[in-house]
């Protein structure tokens, strides 16, 4: 929590919003009078110059500003869900464009048998996979659809960034179960 | 002025304003360069337009557009908020710059009206170059840009108050201290009427259709600009007073959206026809003054973020790049020459010494000023060592 937000009028151009990042880093925020909005976000507190600065128009800015703030998060049907789940998670997990998975069956990846987790459904474009099996081929942009418990997470995402470290079960040992 | 002609001066400003905008450069200088092209003066092969009473209608209704909006930015609050750096970096840039300035004026019109004009041409930046390059060049989240940008909204305060009398004094002491109090009453006045009288003005302008509402907001400006001019005063400082005055109100945002426009065109005409009556001949006369002129500016200016900087406790680094901002001058250079141009007590021939050196100047300093802000942190890498005080956040 940014304790130290400072926000300073920029007479002619907007207001801007300052904080200090948990990594040193530091974040401002300009709201233009006329609409736009721009994000700086500097590696180091005191750089000179911005690591990166990201312009949006209002529409953007308020679309964004939605999501982050958690007014997206999840639909309410999936927190009914999660509910009944007990101390199952349901998770998105986007796949990384270097992930080696890309290409490869969910059996080849063999997620279920080395983490746990247990990938239910795929979402991409144009049609996504509902009920995903052991053949389907992760592809490009594939956001997966999971579900496991919280503690399995952090191998899974290891596992799909960057591969099986050990030699796990051989390719093919996926159960057909699946889905 | 036939429509043909009018046709191929916006073209040409489109174009050039293009042309400026690829180049990273503000379009006024553009826009006066356009002026300067198709103008009587030098070069003449490519001369179209014909100063006339057209030309000079439509660049008082720019001056009335570009005031307006000023006004329209200009409250008590806004003031108010500006904070900590307003009053001590403003008044070190005003010390430095304008004595400056006034040094340059004396040596080339000696004591006179004449110099008093030239010290305020010289002092005033350019709110609309230096905003434009602070968010072109990505400095809207340096701290130093708080600094830069209230010495802009002190110069603006500054100059209200000299467009009151910049086009009508110098001729008798009393006449010149007499207008200086009209303007500065009716700034006060703009003030008042913009606390007291803004419920009333919405309460009117909520009621009016969308034409008769712009209707009226334009006849209520070219009311104010026509008073100020029969009271003596400039139409300047009548548009600024509009502005002022519903600057507060509610229907603000509406009239700034609905005049965008209308500024926007009518502004450019107004460099244009500017431009118009640049005279590159009178560069015999002028050009030690335009090299003089530039030579204090960067000094000047440089100086006087740096000392400001300073003493608001940024680094030398920052304090150089809120200096090299404010480098470039612009619109209100181009509307005090204006003004000038048109007062009887200036001797003809520095009223036109002044427009030269003015749109000459502007030509420089905004080609210069951008070239340089774009520059200067990694100048500032090489002037100053790494800086030991920062500030954070």
């Amino acid at each position: 929590m940014p304790v130290d937000l400072r926000e300073t009028r920029l007479p002619g151009v907007g207001v801007k919003y300052g904080f200090r990042l948990g990594n040193g880093g530091r974040l401002a925020i300009i709201l233009h009078n006329d609409g736009p909005r721009e994000i700086y976000y500097f590696r180091r507190a005191d750089d000179e110059e911005p690591r990166a600065v990201l312009r949006l128009d209002d529409d953007e800015a308020r679309q964004l500003g939605a999501v982050i703030g958690g007014a997206y998060e999840r639909p309410k049907i999936v927190e009914e869900l999660e509910m009944a789940l007990g101390n199952l998670l349901i998770e998105w997990v986007v796949v990384p464009d270097s992930s080696p998975g890309i290409g490869k069956t969910l059996a080849e990846c063999g997620f279920r048998a080395r983490t746990g987790i247990t990938i239910i459904a795929i979402l991409r474009e144009p049609e996504p996979v509902t009920g995903a099996q052991p053949h389907h081929v992760i592809q490009r942009g594939d956001t997966l659809v999971t579900v496991g418990k919280a503690g399995q997470y952090a191998a899974f995402r290891r596992l799909l960034a960057d591969g099986p470290l050990d030699p796990g079960p051989s390719p093919g040992a996926e159960p057909a179960s699946q889905a | 002025m036939t429509l043909a002609q009018l046709a191929i001066t916006v073209g040409l400003l489109c174009a050039l304003g293009l042309v400026a905008g690829r180049i990273g450069l503000s379009a006024i200088p553009a826009y006066l360069l356009a002026g300067l092209l198709l103008g009587p003066n030098q070069p003449t092969a490519t001369t179209l337009i014909q100063p006339s009473e057209v030309t000079d209608f439509v660049a008082e209704i720019g001056i009335v557009f570009l005031l307006f909006f000023l006004g329209l930015e200009f409250t008590l609050d806004r003031l108010l908020r500006s904070g900590r750096h307003l009053g001590r970096g403003g008044i070190i840039d005003l010390t430095v710059n304008l004595g400056l300035g006034l040094l340059v004026g004396a040596i080339a019109f000696g004591f006179s009206f004449a110099a008093l004009v030239l010290g305020a041409a010289i002092y005033v930046s350019s709110s609309a170059i230096t905003v434009k390059g602070l968010i072109d060049f990505r400095r809207l989240a340096d701290d130093e840009t708080d600094l830069v940008l209230a010495i802009l909204v002190f110069e603006d305060l500054v100059i209200a108050f000299a467009l009151g009398f910049v086009g009508g004094g110098g001729g008798e002491l009393a006449d010149t201290l007499s207008l200086v109090a009209k303007a500065l009453a009716f700034i006060t006045l703009a003030l008042a009427a913009s606390r007291w009288l803004r419920g009333p003005i919405d309460h009117v302008l909520a009621r009016l259709p969308r034409e008769m509402f712009l209707l009226a907001t334009f006849a209520f400006l070219v009311g104010m600009a026509a008073l100020a001019d029969w009271l003596g005063l400039s139409e300047a400082i009548g548009a600024l007073m509009a502005g002022i005055v519903l600057a507060e109100t509610a229907a603000r945002n509406e009239i700034e959206e609905r005049f965008f426009s209308f500024r926007d065109v009518f502004a450019a005409l107004f460099f244009f026809v500017f431009g118009l009556s640049i005279d590159l001949d009178a560069l015999t006369s002028v050009g030690w003054l335009l090299v003089a002129a530039v030579a204090v500016t960067l000094v000047g200016k440089i100086a006087a973020g740096y000392l400001g900087g300073l003493a608001g406790g940024f680094t030398r680094r920052q304090g150089f790049n809120a200096g090299v901002a404010l480098v470039a001058h612009g619109e209100f250079t181009v509307i005090i020459a204006q003004l000038a141009a048109g007062n009887p007590a200036i001797p003809r021939g520095d009223r036109a010494d002044l427009v030269a050196f003015a749109g000459l100047y502007v030509l420089v300093t905004a080609t210069i000023g951008v070239a340089l802000m774009k520059e200067s942190k990694a100048l500032g890498r090489r002037l100053f060592a790494r800086p030991t005080l920062r500030r954070g956040g």
